[in-house]
């Protein structure tokens, strides 16, 4: 029986969503659709009266403008580094429907959608290596900058994850606080993935969309009583999470 | 020497500000003009190459929207916020929404300025029946413990400091002796209380101490947390004077008008 309400969110579309490629832990701001799509998070949750005590995002912008964007009045906010998108690695800034023609399309489907596969790992010489690490919301981490990831698999996500959850979010959940993640595709995924039970691999199929607002209800243990919900116009939605899955394929008339 | 470094920023302009009103804890959102203050802000510190490491705002959304506004400037968004009644302005009872020309009409300019700016002159409290009860009696405030009697006072500067001072003790304090460089972004009136204490103002001097909105002010500390210095404005100091100005003429009747 459901006792408890989360909310989680992917963060709306930013630039390089629309552009297709791997954004990962690259500050990118969120573009005209991914203000839209906040707003209309808002207003969704105003007609759920939904009421937030607290909200976690990443560092990463994107979710914590998403965040802003839907909070009308003053409700904590904290972020933290363990919310952050999967760390693509080398793979950051490339275009998956390029990769699908060089590496076909299942090989990028793994790639974005596998839980134990990790890309190969981000260098000093990698366009966006300096403009990640040199950053100052890294140097204030609850883990040195030389042991922040340089590239994860989902499961690596999960194990990052999985402390902040425990010792942060679990415990406010637990006094009966409603808490909305506002954060990103890959750290959304790894946590269902953990409180719903999905299997290594069935999460391969879970795919969410972004600026949709899902709800997950959880026992007194803190365990899914269900699979995760979208609210809103569940056909809209499916056309969306069809426009994610279909990012990766390549479009016949250049195969 | 100074060991620590504060910033202290009065939040942008609401329309209440544009129309000389007593704001106190409504709840009125930045104007346009309030936002491009608070970007001006961000852009000057980004520019004066200031690192943050802790924001404290007070409740209503015009200082939490400042500090976001001054966040996103800097590319910080990231940075933890904390908020807090205890930074909130002056409660200003039954003066809350009148406007300070009008006032100043009717009970003479010298005597709005003391109402605005003194140490000890209490304002009327405000009632149940104000237009402005409701508004200010927010859920926000009974999570944390304000009850709806407090919020019908009218404070006098000497309150504010009083509740504001072990907010900076418990909470500010501690994390300025870390040597965390904190941003607290306040009103007016909470902004000065807080400069009295640091910087050992008297009671009669604080009448003459104005803050222009969005602009960032400096407090430079020694390792007991007293002020080196008198607190500095950062930017234009000619465009600080005039913005200085047009708040100290807030209170005056038009010369047309008299």
């Amino acid at each position: 029986m459901s006792k408890y309400k989360l909310i989680i969110l992917r963060h709306g579309e930013g630039a390089w969503n629309k552009e297709n490629r791997f954004c990962s832990w690259v500050d990118q701001k969120l573009n005209s659709d991914g203000l839209e799509e906040a707003w209309n998070c808002g207003r969704q949750l105003k007609a759920l009266n939904f009421e937030f005590d607290l909200v976690f995002t990443s560092v990463l912008n994107r979710s914590i403008h998403t965040a802003w964007l839907i909070l009308k009045d003053q409700v904590p906010v904290e972020s933290s580094w363990r919310l952050n998108e999967r760390h693509y690695g080398a793979l950051i800034g490339l275009n998956w429907e390029k990769m699908a023609l060089n590496h076909g399309e299942e090989q990028v489907r793994v790639w974005r959608r596998s839980y134990n596969m990790t890309p190969p790992p981000t260098e000093e010489s990698h366009p966006y290596y300096h403009e990640i690490y040199s950053d100052c919301r890294y140097k204030v981490c609850d883990m040195a900058l030389d042991q922040l990831p340089r590239s994860e698999s989902l499961k690596e996500v999960l194990e990052r994850l999985l402390p902040y959850w425990n010792e942060r979010i679990a415990p406010e959940v637990l006094k009966g606080k409603t808490v909305m993640l506002s954060a990103h595709g890959n750290s959304s995924r790894a946590l269902l993935k953990h409180l719903e039970g999905i299997s290594d691999e069935d999460i391969i199929n879970i795919t969410l969309p972004t600026g949709v607002l899902i709800l997950l209800e959880l026992d007194k243990k803190l365990r899914a009583v269900g699979p995760h919900q979208f609210l809103g116009d569940q056909k809209a939605i499916r056309d969306t999470i069809k426009k994610v899955d279909g990012q990766v394929k390549v479009k016949q008339g250049k195969k | 020497m100074s060991k620590y470094k504060l910033i202290i920023l009065r939040h942008g302009e609401g329309s209440w500000n544009k129309e000389n009103r007593f704001y106190s804890w409504v709840d009125q959102k930045l104007n346009s003009d309030g936002l491009e203050e608070a970007q001006n802000c961000g852009k000057q510190l980004k520019a004066l190459n200031f690192e943050f490491d802790l924001v404290f705002t007070s409740v209503p959304n015009r200082f939490i929207h400042t500090a976001w506004l001054i966040l996103e400037e800097l590319g910080q968004e990231w940075m933890p916020v904390e908020s807090s009644w205890h930074l909130n302005e002056h409660l200003y009872g039954a003066s809350i929404g009148l406007n300070w020309e009008t006032m100043a009409l009717n009970h003479d300019e010298e005597q709005v300025r003391i109402w605005r700016r003194s140490y000890n002159v209490t304002l009327p409290p405000t009632g149940e029946s104000h237009p402005y009860c409701h508004e200010i009696s927010d859920s926000r405030y009974k999570v944390c413990g304000v009850t709806l009697d407090q919020l019908l006072r009218s404070e006098i500067l000497k309150e504010v400091l009083e509740r504001l001072l072990p907010y900076w003790n418990e909470r500010i304090a501690p994390e300025v002796l870390k040597g965390k460089i904190v941003v607290i972004s306040a009103h007016g009136n909470s902004s000065r209380a807080l400069l009295k204490r640091l910087e050992g103002i008297s009671n009669e001097d604080i009448i003459n101490i104005t803050l222009p909105t969005g602009v960032p002010i400096l407090l430079e500390l020694d390792e007991n947390l007293h002020a080196l210095g008198p607190h500095q404005f950062l930017g234009d100091q000619e465009a600080i004077r005039v913005a200085i100005k047009k708040v100290e003429d807030q209170g005056k009747v038009k010369q047309v008008k008299k």
